[in-house]
């Protein structure tokens, strides 16, 4: 057939009908639609917060009427932390509340850290105690449930010794306990770091959504992995589900699964103002290690399959995938690009070159939505976001997923090896120096 | 009051319920300020009031626009072309039963192939021009009822918001208008659409980026569109919320952008969009858009566009010249009226839609005023709003006397009569023209003769204008080279080189009034007609459709019918 009569005259690609092409057509259509739907869920939770201005106003601490109730326990579990420790535990002391303790978790082989810990207890006897984890290997669980049976206070939080805490967040928490009458309340956690390099630049921004948004999510869906600090539980509750799994990885997603599974309520509040500021790992190794432990916590805590119990099954479906997000991630991060790729070479029917752009539709306008909130992230925290910033974002994307995706594999390889030994993060307090930039 | 705060109890019951006036306690006032203006949300799905009057004039409409559709106005050329393109979409023929050249993207006619798909699957000789025109009927009830929607949204009170509905839908230029297969109408159905999206009261992110998608689709279902995103992005700018504003304006416009970048992307895949030897591109069919010869400045009476201008007028002059001063009344008084500034975005899109008329040199169609259409009855109406909210209110104090109060009213119905005398005798004989007239009398009698007088149609080549196309293609005639779009015969190789003796491998000419006026740039088409006759004249005068014959030198040339089989 030659002429323009039959409407295809031109095309230089001809729609393939044979049995293989036809196979292959369905195949990358099928895997393309399934990451369409994967990013589009994604980028809808991820975005949760910024749904309506009402979304996004209910997502701040309520402001405390300066009645006081709860106490507190603060857990500061420490190792080889003496270089940070002392002013951490200065900043929690100049906390407005009038009712808590701290306690110090220090190992007995770590002497220097230990010292910074008795020393600030000296000066403090009533507000600051130390307590001495003897396990033989040790962990961050291990070390939170030494100090468990010590807490007089009714309220649990636990903090890193690297936090830098707002003198007013207790007060607030005080009143989200007494308003909301929660179980859990987790307050924001945020990476502020981000010039230090291309990926602690993504590291922020991860934190920046997780936080601000998708976690006040998985509050409203009853279903939420909780974070590693700044997580406040009542005593009895904590001490009842049996404080935290000392064989986990992700002893902090894992307590969350387990309390929400049972149905304990859970508010999560983000203020820019009052997030505990934290600094992203020193090193792009570390931060490897890092993401590889919380991918196989996530995994770990996916098989124990305690969000079974959970009661509908739009929440179990939405903590599968959630636990299941960092392979997935890393499984889209690798075919979308291969899926353009076999969109422009083989010769596939128009159509299903189409579709086989929607995974990377999706990614691009997450990537859009993450640029707004890198500006968002400078004008939340006063913090100057300049040009070349933007450009590392987007030049850093493609990196960052390759990164995630070694994470990824890594995890499910230490897991099937049976390796479950902490890599620990160092720290080097680079978030401290920047402290002043917008207080 | 609805106003602010539904979400935060109903659909948060687990966040901390955070009262937004408080929680940013260190600048109260500057929120407080913003929550004050927020004015009470109209949920129009649950107004029973709304839901009447918008019923009752939907149902006005629909009878106005239907009745006779399939005999007036007259079949254009248009029509023929979206329709004859949605049939090859419907049977599989690719985007165009000729070379799709990019002309326009076909997203439009794909549309009308899938409003118009289940009617002809039960009856496929209804595939043609005037019974498909029933599917524009509802593009126009979409359209209307978001017209509707939109001018609630945007604050009007109701009877403002019927006031408009009533001069979109009602208006004898949009009568005739709308009841033609243009792609136009649906691109206006898109449009409105992401207005109401973008004006949405729950002022939603995936709204807002919906109303970006939506425009996208206007976009894609007729080109010119482009020209309205000002006016939308000031809309959805003026409808979000200062805190998730860049959120809401950039998701819209990447959704906006993602979907039109569809089209080069078609043009990419199938390896057509840049020009090369041999292929039809995008780009030669932008180059194509963009240098089109001017129709003259709109205001020159000798010009093209002023022959336009006044065809619209003819029908309608309160919609038009009215819709373009309230446009005016509206940014002048956009610092006093609150009325001026809801209605921002559609007054800029009067504006703008002017604006573009008015170029010295523009190529101005005749289909252009429908995209202004829905805009002009809003900012019409708006005005009317406005001017009554004026007269009733302005400088009224707590305790006026009865005396100025009648006054006010009586000034208010004075005015209203005014409108409606003006109105109403006007609007009466142009809708009583589009009720009663049968303008297609001719057309119908040309495809039946045709379908009936020649002896073998599927050996026959006759030259015939969009319009009857389809009507020849269900009598038997072969679609493409039998059946011939008269142009096609000059402008397409594919057609050219299947007719090697001219005018002397065809049988019949369908001489209607555009092929007559198209032959001058014509030559193969001119040839036809001077060496043809007459053989059946349907209607008179400038109107009338002449079936001529090709003259042979032993009466049909039997051996030049469909020049050999084979060479398609």
């Amino acid at each position: 057939m030659q002429g323009s009569a039959d409407g295809q005259g031109g095309l230089p690609r001809p729609a393939l009908a044979e049995g293989g092409h036809v196979f292959t057509s369905v195949f990358i259509a099928a895997i393309s639609l399934a990451l369409f739907w994967m990013a589009a869920f994604t980028l809808w939770w991820q975005m949760h917060a910024w749904r309506t201005p009402e979304t996004l106003a209910a997502t701040r601490f309520d402001r405390p009427d300066g009645g006081r109730e709860s106490s507190f326990s603060l857990l500061l579990p420490a190792r080889h932390e003496q270089a940070v420790l002392e002013h951490t535990i200065e900043r929690l002391l100049e906390s407005s509340h009038s009712g808590f303790e701290i306690i110090v978790i220090v190992g007995h082989d770590d002497p220097e850290t230990a010292a910074v810990a008795e020393r600030a207890a000296a000066r403090d006897p009533h507000r600051v105690r130390v307590v001495v984890d003897t396990h033989e290997a040790k962990n961050k669980p291990k070390a939170l449930n030494t100090a468990l049976p010590h807490c007089t206070g009714e309220v649990v939080g636990v903090f890193d010794a690297e936090d830098q805490v707002h003198p007013e967040l207790l007060t607030h928490v005080d009143h989200a306990f007494r308003t909301t009458g929660a179980d859990v309340v987790q307050g924001g956690v945020q990476l502020i770091n981000f010039h230090s390099s291309w990926y602690s630049l993504r590291n922020c921004l991860e934190y920046f959504f997780w936080f601000r948004s998708r976690l006040h999510l998985h509050a409203q869906k009853g279903f939420i992995p909780l974070g590693g600090n700044t997580v406040f539980v009542r005593t009895d509750v904590l001490r009842e589900a049996g404080g935290w799994d000392q064989n986990c990885l992700a002893e902090d997603c894992d307590l969350g699964v387990r309390l929400s599974s049972v149905g304990k309520k859970v508010v999560v509040a983000y203020d820019s103002d009052m997030v505990t500021r934290e600094e992203t790992p020193g090193s792009l190794m570390s931060l490897l290690k890092q993401r590889t432990r919380w991918n196989q916590g996530f995994l770990q805590v996916y098989r124990k399959k305690d969000w079974r119990q959970l009661p509908t099954r739009g929440q179990r479906m939405l903590a599968r995938y959630t636990l299941m997000t960092p392979f997935l991630q890393a499984f889209t991060g690798l075919i979308i690009p291969l899926n353009v790729g076999v969109a422009l070479l083989l010769d596939v029917p128009v159509t299903i070159a189409f579709v086989t752009f929607l995974p990377l539709v999706t990614a691009m306008v997450t990537f859009v939505f993450e640029i707004v909130g890198l500006h968002d992230f400078g004008r939340q925290y006063g913090l100057r976001v300049r040009l070349t910033h933007y450009l590392k974002l987007i030049i850093g994307g493609p990196f960052y997923q390759v990164l995630l995706a070694g994470a990824a594999i890594r995890a499910v390889w230490r897991e099937q090896r049976g390796r479950g030994d902490w890599e620990l993060t160092s720290h080097v307090g680079a978030h401290l120096i920047r402290e002043d930039v917008h207080a | 009051m609805t106003s602010t705060l539904p979400g935060v109890t109903t659909e948060q019951p687990t966040a901390v319920p955070a009262q937004p006036s408080h929680a940013r306690g260190h600048r109260p006032e500057r929120t407080d300020k913003r929550r004050l203006t927020v004015r009470p949300v109209i949920r129009f799905r649950r107004s029973r009031a709304d839901l009447l009057l918008c019923g009752a004039l939907l149902v006005a409409i629909l009878l106005v626009q239907g009745w006779n559709i399939q005999h007036y106005p007259t079949l254009s050329d248009d029509e023929g072309t979206y329709l004859a393109q949605a049939w090859a979409v419907q049977e599989g023929k690719g985007l165009a039963h000729y070379t799709y050249w990019y002309d326009h993207p076909p997203l439009g006619w794909m549309q009308i192939a899938f409003l118009t798909w289940l009617p002809s699957l039960f009856s496929p000789e209804a595939m043609t021009v005037a019974p498909m025109r029933f599917a524009m009927l509802l593009v126009s009830a979409a359209s209307a009822v978001f017209l509707y929607v939109l001018a609630r949204r945007l604050w009007l009170p109701r009877w403002a918001a019927g006031l408009a509905m009533v001069l979109f839908g009602l208006s004898p230029l949009s009568v005739v208008l709308q009841r033609e297969i243009f792609l136009d109408n649906i691109a206006v159905m898109w449009m409105l659409l992401a207005f109401c999206l973008a004006a949405s009261p729950s002022r939603h992110l995936w709204h807002h980026f919906a109303a970006g998608l939506a425009a996208a689709v206007g976009v894609l279902t007729k080109e010119t569109m482009l020209v309205v995103l000002p006016a939308l992005l000031v809309t959805l700018w003026r409808h979000s919320h200062r805190d998730t504003r860049k959120f809401a304006v950039t998701g819209a416009i990447t959704a906006c952008v993602l979907v039109g970048l569809c089209y080069p992307l078609m043009a990419l895949l199938k390896g057509e969009l840049l020009p090369g030897g041999g292929h039809v591109s995008l780009w030669d069919g932008i180059t194509y858009q963009m240098s089109r010869p001017g129709s003259g400045f709109v205001l020159d009476p000798g010009s093209g566009s002023y022959g336009v201008l006044q065809s619209w007028l003819y029908y309608d002059r309160v919609l038009p010249l009215g819709g373009i001063a309230g446009a005016v009344l509206l940014m002048v008084t956009l610092r006093w009226s609150v009325t001026a500034r809801a209605l921002a975005g559609p007054a800029l899109a009067v504006v703008i839609l002017t604006a573009v008329a008015l170029r010295p040199s523009g190529y101005l169609p005749a289909m252009y005023v429908i995209q202004g259409l829905p805009f002009l009855a809003l900012v019409l109406a708006g005005g009317a709003a406005s001017v009554t909210h004026a007269i009733l209110r302005r400088r009224r104090g707590p305790r006026e006397g009865r005396t100025l109060t009648t006054v006010r009213w009586t000034v208010l119905a004075a005015l209203a009569a005014t409108a409606l005398a003006v109105v109403v005798p006007r609007w009466y004989d142009g809708n009583h023209t589009a009720l009663t007239a049968d303008a297609n009398a001719p057309y119908r009698q040309a495809a039946s003769w045709m379908a009936t007088e020649v002896p073998d149609p599927s050996r026959a080549r006759v030259l015939v204008d969009d319009a009857l196309w389809l009507d020849l293609v269900h009598a038997g005639y072969e679609p493409g080279l039998g059946a011939i779009w008269f142009y096609k015969a000059d402008l397409d190789p594919a057609v050219t080189k299947t007719m090697p003796n001219g005018w002397r491998d065809l049988d019949y000419v369908v001489a209607s009034p555009t092929v007559r006026r198209d032959a001058r740039d014509l030559p193969k088409v001119r040839d036809a007609l001077e060496h043809s006759t007459a053989v059946a004249v349907f209607g008179d005068g400038e109107d009338r459709i002449e079936i001529r014959r090709i003259a042979q030198g032993d009466g049909i040339a039997d051996g030049n019918r469909i020049a050999g089989g084979d060479g398609r």
